[in-house]
């Protein structure tokens, strides 16, 4: 069987956790605890990594990692996403400047980037549809990245799976 | 953040207890699970916040590890390097769960520091 790796990086709250379960095949593991931090409005957050898996058929599955979103946690950034595929950065658009959010994690993976396929998932686009898409796609630019930015719900299977065979068709072309 | 004063003041000395009694220690964290510093004591100028971080990740990992395999709930994880050992130790306070990590030389012994740690543990568990 081929294993490829994807690693879900990505703001606190975006839905890392939630994506990878959206699409595992298998109940994923997870390492989520108490949120105690007053600046993110959820109960729990993720302090190690999240891992579930994809069978594509034909013999090939995707292994999903999931990262811890806040910097603090930047450490496990590298070891999880070593030998990755591919990279997936969740944004939620709802956070106070998701621009500066993408930035950081554009810089956190920096080493990675231009080795690996990267697709950005904008969430909560619906009830906050600034920055707009294009947007996204003019700040990349800038740093000279060109990576499909789309819109999100980590809620829906298919949404998560439209950008997992997004980064597929990036790999194969990089492969060609 | 928002953890009771007495809280505070019970992690702060079982910090300074650890690194005043155990042979060889060279810092204690105590942190919330999800990674913030609650109290440090320190021989070295060690990362207080970073070390936080790294303690949650390690307990959440070795919990995730402990109930896979079919053990339960973890109350230690240890990782031996070639100078010393960090030994990590889940604190199941149910309003307030925390973890208190130890680095230590390898001039002490790996038994007593264990032993140590869970009596800080337990203190904390009960503050």
């Amino acid at each position: 069987m081929a294993d490829h790796k994807i690693v879900f990086a990505g703001s606190p709250g975006a839905g890392k956790t939630t994506a990878i379960g959206a699409i595992s095949d298998r109940p994923p593991i997870v390492t989520d605890v108490r949120n105690s931090d007053s600046s993110l409005k959820k109960d729990f957050t993720t302090v190690g990594m999240d891992y579930g898996e994809l069978d594509l058929g034909d013999g090939e599955r995707v292994r999903l990692f999931g990262t811890p979103g806040q910097a603090r946690f930047d450490f496990l950034w590298s070891i999880l996403a070593t030998n990755a595929l591919g990279l997936v950065i969740l944004i939620d658009n709802s956070r106070a400047d998701p621009l500066q959010d993408l930035g950081l994690y554009l810089d956190g993976f920096k080493h990675l980037l231009p080795e690996v396929a990267c697709t950005v998932g904008i969430g909560r686009t619906e009830s906050h549809p600034s920055p707009s898409l294009d947007e996204f796609g003019d700040f990349l630019a800038e740093r000279g990245l060109i990576c499909p930015v789309l819109p999100v719900d980590v809620r829906r299977r298919d949404d998560v799976l439209l950008i997992i065979d997004t980064v597929l068709a990036q790999a194969e072309a990089r492969i060609d | 953040m928002t953890l009771p004063a007495h809280l505070l003041n019970h992690a702060r000395h079982e910090a300074e207890y650890l690194l005043r009694e155990v042979g060889g220690a060279r810092a204690v964290v105590v942190a919330t699970v999800d990674g913030f510093d609650v109290a440090h004591a320190r021989r070295h100028d060690l990362e207080a916040s970073r070390m936080a971080a790294m303690a949650s990740s390690i307990a959440a990992l070795g919990q995730v590890v402990a109930y896979e395999a079919g053990l339960g709930a973890p109350r230690c994880m240890i990782v031996e390097a070639a100078e010393g050992y960090v030994i990590v130790r889940s604190v199941p306070r149910r309003d307030h769960p925390l973890v208190i990590q130890l680095l230590t030389d390898r001039t002490g012994l790996l038994g007593l520091a264990l032993q140590q740690l869970s009596r800080s543990g337990q203190q904390l568990e009960a503050a």
